[in-house]
């Protein structure tokens, strides 16, 4: 659809606005539109992978919705998309909660592991190669047969290895690993061969 | 030049947060060293993003409490204070990577280590809640580590110096997965000392007559 498209770019462009808001002048409207359109998604995040936990699904969002407030300043758009940086918020809280209540059991903290995206060093030539495999990931997954999207879902909605994925798809685990292996191949992620 | 890497399948399932705690430390290790990685991770996580963005559309499940959840939210951006831009520590420090700095403040001298053969001294950092074993191993110029089994996937990471085995010539920054059917006989390259990142899910078991008689040791040290 030739509308869609600049609709998402308006979007993104007024996310983009409100959190700079947030960042400077710690504007409560600005924060509640970002709330508003994060939320759900973070919510049906943790859902995906802990299905009826809707407590959980509660404590996730407020974690990351908090932690958004609290690190605005620190976003740096040359580096990620604010989405991306949302993301590995949600997908950070999500490991956290798990090491601690259950699946991978562990006392190592994520935040120590998962370096902070704004970390990195904002390299003009790097931030424009990211925006581009940004847009060209964001095309390609439509496009994408949906026998890989499945799998590329079971992976990063539900956070399952290839292995569950396998099993909970009834396939041999050799289709689920060349189905994501052509998946990200389709979108130009994989850099090695 | 690192050319030792894990797999698409292990960066994919470290940026969608389903690999053992353990195991992402490993691949941060690794990541640490290598732009490649670095640079396919972010794109990992691109994928992720775009399909977390895709979630609005299809969240069938609208929460009833929603304005609830959102006014407590609310409640508590007053005593939250904000976190400004943290001056970046330098990416590595005496040569320890930021992701064992929590056990390895300043160097590798510090820690306590285990001396097992004159030439091979062993550090456990943590024994992980999930039964995962995570150590240092370290081994003078020249030396062997024994024969060896693993009783489980056993991952390294190199952080100083290189080995080889029969499979290959591992240097700084490397990455190798080894499983349980893999036996085998590591020796460090005569220039320097090898100082490696080794998790495992339970103890490594040797298995050469001379040094069996390690596996009691290592057991109570390691166990």
């Amino acid at each position: 659809m030739p509308t869609k498209q600049p609709d998402n770019e308006h979007t993104a462009q007024s996310l983009l606005a409100d959190i700079h808001a947030v960042a400077n002048q710690r504007d409560r409207d600005a924060f509640s539109r970002l709330y508003d359109h994060f939320s759900p998604r973070i919510r049906s995040f943790s859902l995906k992978a802990m299905p009826g936990a809707n407590l959980v699904a509660d404590e996730i969002v407020q974690e990351v919705m908090i932690k958004l407030w609290q690190k605005a300043a620190t976003y740096n758009p040359n580096t990620a998309a604010l989405s991306t940086w949302i993301f590995s918020m949600a997908r950070n809280a999500r490991i956290d909660y798990q090491r601690k209540h259950g699946r991978h059991l562990s006392d190592i903290d994520p935040e120590t592991i998962f370096s902070d995206l704004e970390d990195e060093s904002a390299d003009p030539f790097l931030s424009a190669q990211a925006k581009n495999s940004q847009q060209v990931i964001q095309q390609g997954l439509k496009a994408l047969p949906s026998d890989q999207t499945q799998v590329l879902a079971k992976i990063y909605l539900e956070g399952k290895s290839h292995q569950e994925a396998s099993e909970e798809l009834g396939l041999p685990l050799g289709t689920v690993k060349s189905r994501v292996r052509l998946a990200l191949q389709r979108l130009s992620v994989l850099i090695k061969k | 030049m690192i050319l030792h890497h894990p797999s698409t399948e292990m960066l994919a399932e470290y940026a969608s947060g389903a690999l053992p705690m353990s195991h992402n430390l490993c691949v941060a290790t690794h990541l640490e060293h290598c732009p490649t990685c670095q640079h396919e991770y972010a794109r990992l996580n691109q994928v992720g993003a775009a399909l977390f963005d895709s979630l609005a559309a299809d969240s069938g499940t609208p929460n009833p409490d929603e304005q609830a959840l959102k006014d407590r939210i609310f409640q508590q951006l007053d005593s939250v204070a904000p976190i400004a831009v943290s001056a970046k520590p330098a990416s590595t420090q005496n040569g320890i990577p930021k992701a064992l700095r929590q056990w390895i403040p300043e160097n590798y001298d510090q820690l306590s280590w285990f001396r097992l053969t004159p030439a091979f001294r062993l550090v456990t950092l943590l024994k992980d809640r999930d039964g995962a074993q995570i150590a240092l191993s370290r081994v003078k110029p020249g030396g062997r580590m024994g024969h060896h089994r693993h009783t489980g996937t056993e991952l390294t990471v190199v952080l100083k110096g290189a080995f080889s085995d029969d499979s290959g010539l591992y240097k700084k920054g490397d990455f190798v997965v080894r499983d349980a059917r893999h036996r085998h006989r590591p020796v460090v390259t005569r220039d320097a000392e090898c100082i490696c990142l080794m998790v495992t899910a339970a103890p490594i078991q040797f298995t050469g007559r001379l040094t069996r008689w390690l596996n009691p040791l290592l057991r109570w040290q390691h166990g």
